[in-house]
């Protein structure tokens, strides 16, 4: 990760680059949806229902004659904020316990590595769909569980990093000048041991992105009737003939997802070069 | 030496391998029933502590302490939770997931009545994936960073980033709807159709053993959508691994001198470069095989497909917690069997991973 935009884009190829690009476009899409949609997306009846995209509403009407753009729109935020906040939890717990497991060892490491392997032992969207189910539907649960579910991955990738540097060179002259291992752990340790982790956790989100959109979908998502894009593609469910009211919302999810995908393939690929 | 060099890497004696394969396969069996008994107590935890009280969806609305106490006590929720915790034990150690609140059958035969229907969707599926992972995999590894290298990224990335159910949506508006050349989202059989005789539990094969065609056909119909959106799950990250397991390979000390020896391309690419390239494709094809789990929830309630990914999701919708419950330990048990068989599949075919 280099400081300015510039370099980043001359040394990553064209997958990040496009990724990226992606990234933005959703970023402003979510912030444009917050502040202006073209009709309230929260009002059925704003036009006729099931009215195919035209040039009053640019995605069509759905059944209750709610405007299918300024759905999608207004749910853009939703996913987006839900993904990033879900990758960035799980990657500083998972973070933390990993760093913790693989410098001290012994029954600590001992203990994680079992639960680590408990669940992930589970299939993720499985366990997750248990979780929220017994949690109860809303924005933290779901957060909380889908950090919850991803948590193992970055465990194991920086219990692994740091595990292999722990003896170099590097650390015990850290150590000999004074530091606690808490401190060189911190500081040197974790640091040194990130890069991995961060295609890692690109590739995680566009994953994240998915398993989201499919609690929404499978009715253990967010609070019922807020816009999120999965829950949007249940309510079209029954409405085949009128293919947009799912269509553009899962247009979304897609472009999402694939954006993540881009970026932490180009990273995987920079760095293979 | 010159002269006496094989295109064949020498094969490890039989004996030898199959001693070694045992010996792990206990330690692996120790390791798995730990890890079988964590995801129990996991799941008990979860549905005990964490999800609401079950008996307010059990009893009628008004009911006073005393049904309430019945229905405690004949669910065995009435002791304290090691007690409970116990009785669970000692009822999944007989095959009992308890009984479903949905549908009042034990959720083991729930899940055994419908597991014929989800088979009939992931085994071809599987088989359609894998073939078409590796394949694509290997063809993008030899065809690197030309045109169709770039095309078969693209298409990986876009199945890859696509949620099932709504490619499942879109694929029944396309091909259902608007051209009406596949049936809808009936099932297994259209409506007054009755299945054929069960012998293995798939219908297309069923009428086929029955000389049944007529119904095969119309059971085929209905397969194609749901296989190709599981298919569609599974080949994408196999095509990932193939492809830079075999890029890895073809880059790699063997098979330059391999080549240098002067062994014929295409024996270098299949005897050298695929054995090793194609060794974590083992992992996939198990992950594929999980995928056709959670693919089960997300595409069978699109097909209105009655398999146990349906039955899942019903069971989350009505907080049937038995019947996740046990969806999910089944699920989880398959998993980690699957993954040990997976640790030995790696450890017959590369003494190197045996440490």
């Amino acid at each position: 990760m280099s400081a300015a935009p510039g370099r980043w884009w001359r040394h990553h190829p064209m997958s990040a680059r496009l990724g990226a690009a992606l990234m933005l476009l959703l970023l402003v899409a979510a912030l444009v949806g917050r502040l202006w949609t073209p009709y309230d997306p929260n009002t059925p009846g704003v036009g006729d229902p099931f009215l195919a995209p035209g040039a009053r509403h640019w995605f069509g009407t759905d059944q209750a004659g709610a405007d299918v753009f300024s759905m999608t729109l207004a749910a853009t935020a939703t996913d987006v904020w839900l993904t990033v906040v879900a990758v960035a939890l799980a990657f500083a717990i998972g973070g933390v316990l990993g760093a913790v497991a693989g410098y001290w060892g012994g029954w600590t490491d001992w203990l994680i590595m079992r639960v680590t392997e408990v669940l992930q032992s589970f299939p993720a969207l499985l366990l997750a769909m248990l979780l929220v189910a017994a949690l109860g539907n809303g924005l933290v649960n779901v957060i909380v569980v889908v950090a919850f579910v991803g948590l193992p991955g970055y465990l194991r990738l920086i219990r692994a990093e740091v595990k292999a540097r722990r003896g170099w060179e590097f650390a015990d002259a850290a150590i000999l000048a004074g530091n606690s291992g808490a401190g060189v752990l911190a500081r040197h340790l974790v640091p040194n041991s990130l890069t991995p982790l961060v295609s890692y956790a690109a590739v995680n989100a566009a994953w994240v992105a998915i398993v989201v959109s499919s609690l929404g979908f499978i009715g253990v998502g967010i609070e019922p009737g807020s816009p999120e894009w999965g829950s949007m593609i249940a309510g079209g469910r029954d409405f085949p003939d009128e293919y947009w009211i799912s269509l553009f919302p899962g247009l979304g999810i897609l472009l999402l997802s694939t954006a993540f995908y881009l970026v932490g393939d180009g990273i995987v690929d920079r760095d293979e070069r | 030496m010159v002269g006496t060099v094989t295109a064949r890497p020498t094969a490890e004696p039989a004996a030898a391998r199959l001693a070694a394969v045992a010996l792990l396969a206990g330690r692996k069996l120790g390791g798995a029933l730990l890890v079988i008994w964590g995801v129990v107590t996991f799941t008990f935890l979860v549905v005990r502590v964490v999800a609401p009280d079950p008996i307010g969806l059990l009893v009628p609305p008004g009911a006073g302490t005393e049904v309430r106490d019945a229905v405690r006590t004949e669910l065995g929720l009435d002791g304290s939770i090691v007690s409970q915790y116990g009785i669970y034990l000692g009822h999944l150690a007989r095959g009992d997931l308890g009984t479903s609140f949905g549908t009042n059958q034990p959720v083991s035969d729930d899940l055994l009545d419908r597991f014929p229907a989800t088979l009939e969707l992931a085994v071809p599926a599987l088989i359609i994936g894998v073939a078409l992972g590796t394949g694509l995999g290997i063809v993008a590894a030899l065809r690197r960073g030309r045109l169709a290298d770039h095309a078969i990224r693209v298409v990986t990335v876009a199945a890859l980033a696509m949620p099932p159910f709504w490619l499942g949506l879109m694929l029944l508006s396309l091909f259902f709807v608007s051209l009406g050349i596949l049936p809808g989202p009936i099932g297994r059989l259209p409506a007054g159709v009755d299945p054929p005789p069960t012998m293995t539990g798939s219908y297309v094969l069923d009428a086929l053993l029955a000389g049944d065609t007529q119904t095969a056909g119309l059971a085929a119909a209905q397969l194609v959508l749901p296989v190709a959106v599981l298919a569609c799950g599974i080949f994408a990250p196999i095509t990932r691994v193939a492809r830079s397991g075999m890029v890895e390979a073809l880059r790699s000390d063997y098979v330059r001198t391999a080549t240098a020896y002067g062994f014929p391309h295409r024996r270098v690419l299949t005897a050298h470069a695929l054995r090793n390239a194609l060794l974590p494709v083992i992992t996939m094809i198990a992950n594929g095989v999980a995928f056709a789990f959670t693919g089960a929830v997300l595409v069978e309630g699109v097909f209105g497909w009655p398999g146990i990914g349906q039955y899942a999701l019903v069971a989350v919708q009505q907080s049937d917690f038995p019947a996740l419950q046990g969806f999910v330990l089944y699920a989880a048990v398959v998993y980690v069997v699957l993954y040990a068989l997976v640790d030995l599949a790696y450890a017959a075919a590369d003494p190197r991973t045996r440490s």
